[in-house]
């Protein structure tokens, strides 16, 4: 009897100690199958050939023409992103996309494209899209700075009630004509520019921001770094040049 | 005569708590594979459609550095750990059990508020986690309406 008794008060803690070890051993093993691979060098195989990535629709809308852009529209490597001015990581990113310019941005063979994609879901991210475009109207130069301001001050303005007013300092503090700025802004020019860069982005299929295009391929969001943004268009200005680069000595 | 009783009742109650360590183990499971998404997560962008991601990337993902799925992990094991012991003949852990669910709706209830009020998004993990605290709450009750001799 007193055995049975052991026998049972021991039954629940091998459950326990089974079960414990168990989760704990399965929670190691998918740990290490979730692990994913550093943010390194995923968009080149060990061989060093570019991994094919989803290419965009080639019949999508062109966007707002022009668009805000650096660079000659014929450009070998096109870097188009699409971005909304509220998004955290937009402007986690916004540091990562400005330093790719500054690097790139005397290469006759570079080009890079912002669209707009204000998503629903941020109050605010629409017209701050259309407050980017009206510094665009007024100066194109200008429209750098303004997404600048948005992405630098966006903890500010995203939570402030008077958001606008926060906007036109921005557009002062650039240089900005302020009321033809707020008169830019409810026009339909800046907003109509804003929908276009929208209609291009949802018929490529946009579903999150940023979103990095990098000549027609979608670049996942995790090689959206500073070593990872270089590395793919090194890559593809390579690959723009291998052609010239045979062709140079048959033309000779 | 109450040797009898308790001789037959546990048998006809121990349902229930074996029920409430079966949903515990889903919990955990649950719980588990949260805190595992914590520490394996890449930085998300932002989504047509918000749920996980903001809010295992919210403030509240995290309590003095651990992630808050992993008290939820604890939380089940405990739980899952006094039912077993319960479902094997020992009242007094049917009582914790009850205060230790008591604990775990009312930190529920509080993760819900956060999600729907603070962090503006659901998870369905987290709702999953919710609904399997409420079920244990349930199971728990019923033993104390049938007065199940657990």
């Amino acid at each position: 009897m007193a055995k049975q008794e052991k026998k049972s008060s021991g039954t629940p803690v091998a459950i326990i100690v089974g079960v414990l070890v168990l989760v704990v051993f399965g929670g190691f093993l998918f740990y290490r199958s979730s692990s994913t691979p550093s943010r390194g060098n995923t968009n080149v195989a060990s061989n060093g050939t570019p991994i094919p990535r989803p290419t965009i629709n080639p019949n999508a809308p062109a966007g707002a023409t022009p668009p805000t852009s650096v660079g000659a529209p014929n450009a070998a490597v096109t870097v188009e992103e699409f971005a909304d001015f509220q998004c955290g990581s937009c402007a986690a990113s916004y540091p990562v996309l400005k330093d790719l310019i500054r690097t790139y941005s005397g290469n006759p063979n570079f080009r890079f494209v912002f669209r707009n994609f204000p998503l629903q879901m941020h109050d605010k991210a629409y017209d701050a899209a259309v407050a980017a475009e009206a510094a665009g109207l007024q100066n194109p130069a200008k429209v750098w700075l303004m997404h600048e301001q948005l992405f630098t001050n966006q903890q500010t303005w995203a939570v402030n009630p008077n958001y606008r007013e926060l906007w036109n300092e921005y557009a002062q503090k650039i240089g900005l004509d302020v009321e033809r700025f707020k008169a830019d802004m409810s026009g339909m020019v800046a907003k109509s520019r804003v929908d276009q860069d929208l209609a291009r982005g949802r018929a490529i299929g946009i579903s999150s921001t940023p979103t990095v295009i990098v000549n027609g391929r979608m670049i996942p969001y995790t090689e959206v770094t500073a070593a990872g943004m270089r590395r793919i268009v090194d890559t593809e200005l390579q690959a723009a040049a291998a052609p010239q680069q045979q062709t140079a000595p048959a033309n000779r | 005569m109450s040797d009898a009783k308790e001789h037959i009742e546990p048998a006809r109650g121990r349902w229930i708590p074996f029920a409430a360590a079966f949903v515990a183990i889903a919990g955990l499971l649950d719980a588990v594979y949260l805190t595992i998404k914590h520490y394996t997560a890449e930085p998300v962008p932002c989504s047509l459609i918000e749920g996980c991601e903001t809010v295992l990337t919210s403030a509240y993902a995290e309590f003095a550095g651990i992630p808050t799925a992993a008290y939820g992990a604890l939380a089940y094991f405990v739980a899952f750990s006094l039912a077993i012991l319960a479902a094997y003949g020992n009242r007094l852990t049917w009582k914790l059990f009850g205060v230790h669910v008591v604990i775990m709706v009312l930190v529920t209830c509080w993760l819900l508020y956060l999600q729907a009020y603070v962090i503006n998004a659901f998870c369905q993990f987290c709702l999953i986690s919710a609904l399997t605290t409420f079920l244990l709450f349930i199971l728990f009750i019923i033993s104390k309406v049938t007065r199940s001799s657990v």
